[in-house]
């Protein structure tokens, strides 16, 4: 643990240092930095070589360079516009309006963003393992840095390069297009701007930071889904969606009773009142909706992470998928309790259940009966269920071999690694290999 | 992308400072022409791969080459000279590829298989010349040229770089100011670092580096007399001998040495006086006059950085198969190398007499006041007279061969005693240098002229070898005497010494490590009767041959993405004159943002009520303009030229106005709010 410990340390602050060299040198700067190295490990004797010139002269023009860039620039006004929501591997394009209040022309400024700090704590470092870490060696399992590299690329959820900024007018505003790519689903959080000034080298900047704490919902990524039907979807259904959203009844007459009290007056048959002397209502047919349950599977099964991440988003494509508005969509997982979802025909929005997606987490303190029970208590309304599963088990079997048995319809995803050659695929399933979703789905 | 030349530029510049012009020219020609030519290779990873593990292969190799050959320190130095060489195939790849960055994956073997694993994950494009820049003027330092020229060209270089980095903010004196403040500053540095070491250096030990370097200086020998502990030397191999028919000369001399100022010899009035090399560059004559010589041996020794001195038995006359530049003597029979090679091998030719050395001076029979008294005693002892020489050589070998001993260990003397007082009268034992320094006093009390000889005792035959090895241990030192007219070695020492060594454990495997590194550097340093230079140069030609045909064949299908010279119409209404009016109106009032419809543009700088600008025909002509431009009937001759003068005279009205602005100093810029910034440069 004390290893641990010195090990987490070490990388805290050099991530820290890094952090900090990015910012504070150009890319020039840092070659700069980066040759100086060199000419210290090979310029010590100043005999054998002259690279101790070359040494002192990067020494002399990062000293220079350092001390022009020591006053902090302007302080700019900032306002950032984001939209709410973003995709992850879809770029996104926001804008950041900068004021200048200083009687000056400012040119030469660069904007970088400032997001969260992406350096997890001590309890995270030693606790979450990095998916295939049993197979590192015996040094990297011990020291961790594979498992600190994917902890650090899994919290930064988008790299902003410095934006070079156009010349800001005088007490003027100026509004920069930010384009950035997120690389995955969860909450995309800045903390400010910052404002950096180059020196008259370029190889060195001063930075001033603005405070803009923001925040972007980071959907998961969806894939294009073919045209298929849904399992038990009816076609053709009269009036569509725009009739069962507005009113509760279909227009279809089922037949004649008596008058309970609070039927609509519109209800009432007169004419058979007329007849029969007692208040007779026209007694229409339900709407049937057609409903679908979507399950995902949070059990994660050891090194699963990125089918995970896919599995996800191979819900959500199904969730902003082909005509979901005609139906309604139960989505079901089991995260702290077990959970669902509606959407479609006007109940609740697609946006709410991308957003439920964007935050889902892997279950790691309960058992896959916990779904099965889930859903197999909501069967009865359903018409159907596309299930998304990470693996293939007696007890996943057992639970589409019991929503067949209750005349279920069953479509089931089946996301995996890597293709496992020469294994048939079970009866009804599809089997989907991580970093080749887009093609598993379009051969539905 | 580094700017046109600035690569080129710093690739021949490493040539000249290396010395390898040819080379450097050639990679800078290579990289250069990329302006020139059109076609490039679209190169998949997989290519990439290849080239990188082309260039660590070079890498090693020319490691191999420098370890095996020089020092440590050379060695590193050697191997960081040479880089550019080996990163060259890959910067080479790189600004010929269509793509025109290389993924950072291919220098990690983890990365590379996390790319094999994910083909679809993005990679991280890497530029690799501005670094390859950097590293060229670094290596060029390597070369160690002692004269302005590194500095002056890392200067140039460095500016020319980052000209094209620098932040378009400042005005160019400034940027100008703080580069000369640089060169100032770093030139300053580098004169204090350079000062510091050698100020460092002279407080070192001089007994430690003495003892640590072969190097034999031929004006001053310090010896370990009057120093305290076990005497340590190395055994490491340092000279070889081959002797025909086993008949070996006992002693190698570096130098000789005339003046004694404990604990130190002095050569004086020796200078170096050069040798003139006979026809074939490799053969030396020292002796004066033609002098039979009687035997010969080969003698093969490292120099450091191509100087040093010549161990030779004493009698030298001549030296053949000497390749060096410049070889000089002096009068005490040392000889010293100026220009040569790492490794040297030279036959040496001697006679039994040493004619090669200067007769005796005065100098040779100068006694120090401070041991005068105890030779005079020690002479009398033996009951020395006025004998033949020869007699009196006999009875100082006497004197030391029966009541001394060899240490190397020594103890610290009497108080107040002179060491050779001490070692001559009290403890009677200490190692070749008080014998040797004790001789050369005694005879010289005796009246015969003497001097003091370092060098090196051969007499260990190395099975593995099939010659003689002499270590560094193996150094010595003895007397010379001049006895009828020629110079003798007297070797007083006793003969123990020889094998008073502590053999280390590893010493075999040692020996055979030197064995191999020998034979690698008579191939290195040009031996001609050794062919595996060439061999070895041709391994490496089909090597770059399959790499250079997998490149062509395997990529020619996409050769030329053509220099384009695309065709295509410029589009109707390109000439509108609204774009000079939209020029001018961006120089005087604000920058239009991107994707900000004009006649936005246009009220936003309407309500910025600039003083003296007229927007009102702005207005109108943007009409016409959208007309002229984008209406499928276009516009009437007549409205065309109604655009075309309007623009005109929007125009020269607003000149007027920037002649105004910029003689009012430009002081009313952007005062208040909504005022029209100043022009951005």
């Amino acid at each position: 643990m004390r290893l641990r410990r010195a090990a987490y340390r070490a990388f805290r602050s050099s991530a820290a240092l890094q952090h900090v060299l990015v910012r504070r040198l150009t890319p020039a700067g840092r070659l700069v930095l980066a040759a100086l190295a060199a000419a210290a490990i090979i310029g010590p004797n100043t005999r054998l070589t002259v690279a101790y010139q070359a040494f002192t002269f990067l020494v002399a023009l990062l000293a220079i360079a350092t001390a022009l860039s020591a006053r902090v620039p302007p302080r700019l006004g900032v306002r950032r516009r984001l939209p709410r929501f973003g995709t992850a591997g879809e770029p996104l394009v926001y804008t950041v309006t900068l004021q200048n209040p200083t009687g000056r022309l400012q040119s030469g400024l660069v904007l970088m963003e400032d997001l969260e700090d992406p350096r997890p704590t001590f309890e995270a470092f030693v606790t979450q393992r990095e998916p295939g870490e049993e197979r590192r060696n015996w040094f990297d399992r011990t020291v961790g840095f594979p498992r600190w590299a994917w902890l650090m690329a899994r919290a930064r959820r988008a790299a902003i390069e410095a934006q070079p900024l156009p010349p800001l007018p005088s007490r003027q505003e100026v509004d920069v297009r930010i384009e950035v790519t997120p690389v995955s689903r969860g909450s995309l959080r800045f903390t400010g701007v910052t404002v950096a000034r180059p020196d008259p080298l370029g190889l060195v900047r001063s930075l001033a930071e603005v405070p803009a704490p923001a925040s972007i919902l980071v959907l998961p990524r969806r894939y294009p889904l073919p045209r298929f039907e849904l399992p038990g979807a009816r076609r053709h259904q009269p009036g569509g969606v725009a009739l069962a959203s507005s009113v509760g009844d279909s227009e279809e007459f089922l037949s004649l009773r008596d008058y309970r009290p609070g039927d609509p007056l519109r209800r009432i048959h007169w004419r058979s009142w007329a007849r029969a002397g007692r208040p007779v209502v026209k007694e229409l047919h339900d709407e049937f909706f057609v409903r679908h349950a979507l399950l995902l599977d949070t059990f994660l099964p050891p090194g699963g992470d990125a089918r995970f991440e896919e599995a996800v988003s191979v819900a959500a494509s199904f969730v902003g998928g082909t005509g979901s508005q005609e139906a309604l969509l139960d989505l079901m997982f089991v995260g702290p309790e077990a959970y669902t979802f509606t959407a479609g025909r006007g109940v609740g929005h697609v946006d709410r259940m991308l957003e439920v997606l964007a935050s889902v987490r892997p279950c790691t303190d309960r058992a896959f009966a916990a779904l099965a029970d889930l859903v197999v208590s909501r069967h009865t309304g359903l018409s159907g269920a596309i299930c998304v599963f990470l693996a293939w088990d007696d007890a996943r079997r057992s639970l589409i071999d019991t929503l067949r048995g209750l005349g279920v319809p069953v479509l089931v995803l089946l996301v995996e690694d890597a293709a496992v050659p020469g294994t048939a695929e079970p009866d009804g399933v599809h089997r989907l290999t991580a970093g080749n979703i887009a093609q598993g789905l379009a051969r539905l | 992308m580094t700017p046109p030349g600035l690569l080129g530029v710093a690739l021949l510049f490493w040539g000249w400072q290396t010395g390898f012009l040819a080379v450097g020219a050639g990679m800078a020609l290579a990289t250069e022409a990329r302006h020139v030519i059109r076609w490039r290779w679209d190169l998949a990873r997989a290519d990439f791969n290849r080239v990188s593990d082309l260039s660590a292969v070079l890498l090693v190799v020319i490691a191999v080459y420098q370890v095996l050959g020089n020092e440590s320190a050379r060695a590193i130095t050697g191997l960081f000279q040479w880089l550019p060489l080996t990163v060259f195939p890959l910067v080479f790849c790189q600004v010929y590829s269509v793509v025109g960055t290389v993924d950072a994956s291919i220098f990690f073997w983890s990365l590379r298989r996390r790319a094999d694993a994910e083909p679809s994950r993005p990679g991280t494009p890497v530029d690799l010349t501005y670094p390859y820049f950097a590293l060229v003027v670094l290596a060029s330092s390597a070369a160690n040229v002692r004269s302005p020229s590194f500095y002056v060209g890392l200067c140039a270089l460095t500016a020319w770089a980052l000209w094209r980095l620098r932040s378009r903010r400042y005005a160019t004196v400034s940027w100008a100011a703080a580069v000369a403040g640089a060169v100032a500053l770093g030139y300053a540095g580098h004169l204090g670092l350079a000062e510091m070491q050698r100020a460092l250096e002279q407080r070192a030990s001089a007994w430690l580096l003495e003892y640590i370097r072969r190097d034999t200086d031929p004006y001053r020998s310090s010896t370990a007399i009057g120093q305290l502990g076990t005497v340590k030397l190395s055994d490491a191999i340092v000279l070889r001998v081959d002797a025909p028919d086993g008949r070996r000369p006992l002693l190698l001399r570096d130098a000789a040495y005339n003046v004694y100022s404990s604990p130190v010899w002095f050569a004086t009035d020796a200078g170096f006086t050069a040798v003139r090399a006979e026809g074939d560059g490799a053969s030396w004559s020292l002796a004066d006059a033609p002098a039979p010589a009687a035997d010969s041996v080969t003698i093969s020794a490292y120099l450091r950085r191509g100087t040093g001195m010549l161990a030779m038995p004493a009698g030298t006359t001549r030296l053949d198969g000497l390749v060096v530049v410049e070889l000089s003597r002096n009068r005490l029979g040392a000889v010293k190398v100026e220009e040569g090679l790492g490794l040297v091998r030279y036959d040496a030719r001697f006679g039994r007499a040493a004619v090669s050395d200067g007769p005796p001076t005065p100098a040779d029979l100068a006694m120090p006041p401070r041991e005068a008294d105890v030779v005079a005693r020690v002479l009398g002892e033996l009951s020395v007279g006025q004998g033949p020489p020869a007699d009196i050589v006999n009875r100082v070998r006497g004197f030391f061969m029966g009541r001394f001993t060899y240490s190397r260990f020594l103890r610290g003397s009497t108080v107040g005693v002179s060491p050779l007082e001490d070692f001559l009268v009290r403890t009677r034992a200490g190692h070749c240098e008080y014998f040797a320094t004790a001789t050369v006093l005694l005879l010289r009390g005796a009246g015969i002229p003497a001097r003091y000889a370092v060098g090196y005792a051969v007499h260990e035959w190395s099975g593995l070898e099939r010659r003689y090895v002499v270590r560094a241990s193996d150094a010595h030192s003895w007397a010379l005497a001049w006895i009828d007219g020629a110079w003798r070695e007297i070797d007083t020492t006793p003969p123990e010494w020889m094998g008073d060594t502590d053999t280390a454990l590893l010493r075999p495997l040692d020996d055979l490590w030197s064995w191999l590194t020998f034979g690698f550097s008579r191939w290195r340093w040009g031996e001609r009767d050794d062919r595996l230079t060439t061999s070895v140069g041709w391994l490496l030609v089909p090597l770059l041959a399959i790499l250079g045909w997998r490149l062509y064949v395997r990529r020619r299908v996409s050769t030329p993405p053509p220099a384009p010279p695309r065709r295509v119409a410029p589009p109707r209404g390109a000439d509108s004159e609204f774009y000079l009016v939209e020029r001018r109106l961006q120089a005087l009032t604000f920058e239009r943002a991107p994707g900000e419809p004009l006649s936005a543009w246009l009220r936003r700088i309407e309500a910025a009520h600039v003083p003296g600008l007229a927007m009102a025909p702005v207005a109108a002509m943007l009409t016409l303009h959208y007309r002229y431009r984008f209406d499928p009937d276009g516009l009437p001759e007549e409205e065309r030229r109604t655009l075309a003068s309007s623009a005109r005279h929007w125009l020269d009205r607003s000149d007027v106005r920037l002649e105004s602005a910029a003689a009012s100093g430009g002081a009313g810029g952007g005062t208040a709010p909504g005022s029209p910034a100043r022009p951005p440069r």
